[in-house]
């Protein structure tokens, strides 16, 4: 009697309890559901996979790359960077002219532009986004270090306008066709000020900005009178996209299933067996997108023993089997990378290919030759008693724990100790390399103007992991940010790369590819010149997949 | 009841400035700082950096730092985040809401689902007892990361009934959230539950409400729940900590906006203002939650009425 009676009560409450949740929830859905706007989709709205959650998305102030897969399209630049051949191009600027000193830079804007909210794009717009960037109460985080040694602005009439530079900056050109530098309403920016704007965005470009939930979601509408667009934009798309809801899928497990399930059309950043598994489907496509900028590499100190001697890095590279570490994590998905920058970055030198190739007997050798012998049968190579022990210090992002473990693998078989210190986040990583106690580490840092270079190789960078100094390389890399001229550049940037690797200062790993897939009912989809942001203007609808 | 409510207060005080405090000193001890990290790639001089901690306040020492935290907190004003301007009171709001549904509708799962694990495995007949054992131990085991990619890989990709994306607070979107949250709070719950009421049946009180034969569910609900109940309440109401860490995984799983989000990025960041905001609002929403816990528990519980009511 008991017993059933329990028997009973216990199923009874199972079974009332999805009663219960559905009666909660409908409570719950009364007292806090406040109506939104924009919970209808429109007839051709689709939903982009963000892979980020930056804490702020003001293009001027904030810095992640993220923020430019939905603002490059909400905003136009003074410039552009053509996707393939990575020239540039016209953008807001029909033309420009650059003084013969590379001092002063003369942008002739495009007439009969309107921002999204119909103010009209001019000279004194230009001046009023140069202004809020160099602001100090701005804390610009990215533009304003963009704009290099950016000194004054003149307008010259209302279409044209002038940057004045204190000392020659190459990259400027560069910078300005980034959405950092994006040309945003003035009437918006005054209106908003610095803390709001960021959830009111006004541009010019072919997305507009129609509601911004933090931590939720963005929803861009098309620019029905959008025609000033630059060369690569396809201005006779048939079926162009209506809305774009961008929400956040900052855990890597859940991006396959949301394309699976339809609950995504786009996404980026898969990992690398989960886009392997898309790409069978017949509803999905794969996208792979190299991007420009650094490799994923290992950064050698050369101020620690034994790193500090060049036989040993280039032993350490030798023994090194960069292809096997390609088919196991990456699934052959990305190059193998041979030098400081990728092979799709301009000024990429690929005579890079000829250094260090894979061969554990070229590396045996120079160790023993450096004198380094197992001498007490531990399996680890010694040198007067000292064995050849590396510390590595390993993020836990950007597949560099996978990395980390197979080279520890491939060197154990080489007679190298590894040990991985790994890091949460970039605050740890820092602190890591600041406590100088390492003899790797792995970094890089995207970009299509090779003076990202500098922030690393600079003997007095920032974030000169290697403790690197050479008068050469300054030289170089400072040259090279002051001349204009493509082959004086081309000359600079093959020299710093045949330098770096003559020294032996990285272990390069794999050119950065981003695994994009998107469902069928797509098509259209390409990503600008820097490898991120998705050209939204040029998707068209295929119809119901 | 004047003292009571004084006392607790006061608890709530100590609670807040414990937690503002231990804050204040864990984002200080861990390395780097939110201007160093923002800065870290740009390009910025040495000196551009500490022109802007120094703009900031955060080059002054970090007793002064400390005090000045203490005295804006006082007056109500709990600062701007140090990454998007923004005030961390609006910050704060915006994601509110979304938390709180998230985490009332697990709660209601997880106690529900809970009693009856813990009712089954204490009182039900060997095989339901087995089963429900089984089953809290298993959930025990779960962690809440993999039961959400296994719900949604069963319920939105196979079966395609709910949507992966939880996009607002919805019947719809909170089901699979709420549940997978719920189920993974039921464990412990149910475990604590069965625990109390093995205890019971064993009570002089229940083997003489028995044989003066009164009927089963009488028993279970007005007597056995009556004595442990009360120490149930109070310790569902424990649970607040595992919500916020699971909130937080739950939130990233399907894509919803939510405190968790917020103060993980703002840790990551070393945005202290809005960490410590996080954390007060937490140390609040804990002394609230435990508070009407032990009212309700005293409720249920005449016992515990005589010591602190």
């Amino acid at each position: 009697m008991f017993r059933n009676v329990l028997r009973t009560a216990f199923l009874l409450s199972c079974a009332s309890i999805v009663f219960l949740v559905c009666a909660g929830s409908m409570f719950l859905l009364n007292v806090l559901t406040r109506p939104i706007a924009a919970a209808q989709p429109a007839a051709s709205r689709i939903v982009y996979g963000l892979t980020l959650l930056p804490s702020g998305f003001d293009p001027h102030i904030n810095a992640s790359a993220e923020l430019g897969i939905p603002l490059r399209s909400v905003y136009d630049t003074l410039v552009y960077r053509d996707p393939i051949t990575k020239a540039f191009v016209p953008g807001l600027a029909e033309r420009w002219e650059i003084s013969p000193d590379g001092l002063i830079y003369t942008f002739y804007l495009r007439r009969g532009v309107r921002f999204h909210d119909g103010e009209p794009f001019n000279a004194l717009a230009v001046a009023a986004n140069l202004d809020r960037i160099t602001a100090p109460e701005t804390r610009s985080q990215k533009a304003i270090f963009m704009l290099g040694s950016f000194e004054r602005y003149i307008v010259r009439d209302e279409y044209t306008i002038e940057l004045v530079l204190k000392a020659p900056f190459a990259p400027l050109l560069d910078s300005l066709s980034q959405v950092y530098l994006g040309i945003a309403s003035p009437k918006a920016l005054r209106e908003y000020g610095t803390d709001l704007y960021q959830l009111h965005q006004v541009g010019t470009g072919p997305y507009q900005m129609v509601e911004f939930i933090p931590g939720d979601y963005i929803l861009l509408r098309r620019n029905p009178i959008y025609r000033w667009a630059p060369p690569f934009y396809r201005m006779d798309n048939p079926a162009p996209v209506e809305e774009i809801e961008f929400r956040f899928f900052t855990d890597p497990a859940t991006r396959a299933p949301a394309l699976e399930s339809g609950a995504v059309d786009i996404i980026g950043e898969l990992a690398p067996l989960d886009a392997l598994a898309l790409a069978r489907r017949d509803d999905i496509a794969l996208l792979p997108q190299p991007i420009p900028g650094m490799p994923l590499q290992f950064l050698f100190n050369t101020a620690k023993a034994p790193t500090d001697r060049l036989e040993v890095r280039r032993a350490i590279i030798t023994a090194t089997d960069r292809v096997a570490i390609i088919d196991s994590v990456f699934q052959q998905l990305s190059p193998v990378a041979y030098g400081p920058l990728t092979a799709v970055t301009p000024f990429y030198e690929p005579q890079v290919k000829q250094y260090y190739p894979h061969s554990r007997e070229v590396a045996r050798r120079t160790l023993a030759e450096l004198g380094y012998m197992d001498n007490n049968g531990d399996k680890i190579l010694d040198l007067n008693g000292v064995p050849l022990r590396l510390i590595v210090i390993v993020p836990t992002w950007g597949y560099a724990p996978q990395v980390a473990q197979r080279l520890q693998s491939q060197w154990r078989e080489q007679g190298i100790e590894a040990e991985l210190r790994q890091v949460p986040n970039l605050a740890g990583l820092l602190a890591a390399v600041q406590s100088g106690d390492y003899h790797l580490v792995a970094f890089n840092d995207f970009g299509a103007d090779p003076s990202v270079l500098n922030n690393f190789y600079l003997s007095d960078a920032r974030n000169n992991f290697m403790r690197v100094s050479n008068a050469n390389l300054d030289q170089w890399l400072r040259q090279a940010v002051q001349t204009s001229d493509p082959a004086q550049r081309q000359n600079f940037y093959t020299g710093v790369q045949g330098l770096i690797m003559d020294q032996a200062l990285i272990l390069p790993i794999r050119d950065y590819v981003n695994l994009n897939a998107h469902r069928k009912r797509i098509s259209g989809l390409a990503f600008d010149a820097y490898g991120w942001f998705p050209l939204l203007a040029n998707l068209t609808l295929v119809g119901d997949d | 009841m004047l003292r009571f409510a004084v006392q607790r207060a006061l608890s709530a005080l100590f609670t807040l400035w414990s937690a503002a405090t231990l804050a204040f000193i864990a984002l200080r001890l861990a390395p780097g700082d939110a201007i160093v990290l923002q800065l870290a790639l740009s390009g910025a001089t040495e000196s551009q950096i500490a022109a802007r901690r120094a703009a900031l306040g955060l080059d002054l020492p970090l007793g002064v730092q400390y005090l000045n935290m203490l005295s804006r907190l006082l007056r109500g004003d709990l600062g701007v985040s140090l990454v998007n301007g923004r005030a961390v009171t609006a910050l704060i709001g915006e994601q509110l809401e979304a938390t709180l549904a998230l985490a009332i509708g697990a709660l209601l799962v997880g106690t529900l689902l809970g009693l009856a694990l813990g009712i089954g495995a204490a009182l039900g007949g060997h095989w339901l007892q087995q089963l429900a054992q089984a089953l809290i131990a298993l959930l025990l085991a779960t962690p809440v990361y993999w039961l959400g990619i296994l719900a949604i890989y069963v319920f939105s990709v196979w079966l395609g009934w709910l949507p992966s994306i939880s996009r607002d607070n919805s019947l719809q979107a909170l089901l699979l959230p709420c549940g997978v949250l719920g189920v993974a709070l039921s464990g412990s719950i149910g475990q604590m539950a069965a625990a109390g009421l093995h205890e019971a049946k064993k009570a002089p009180f229940v083997q003489t409400a028995r044989a003066k034969g009164l009927p089963v569910h009488l028993i279970v609900w007005r007597h056995m729940l009556s004595a442990y109940g009360g120490a149930l309440i109070s310790l569902i109401g424990l649970q607040s900590g595992f919500l916020i860490s699971g909130a937080l995984v739950t939130e990233s799983l399907f894509t919803r906006r939510g405190i968790g989000q917020l103060l993980l990025n703002a840790v990551n960041g070393r945005d202290y203002p809005v960490v410590q905001g996080v954390v007060l609002l937490s140390a609040l929403a804990y002394s609230l939650l435990s508070t009407l816990a032990d009212i309700l528990a005293a409720w249920r519980d005449p016992r515990l009425r005589r010591q602190g009511l």
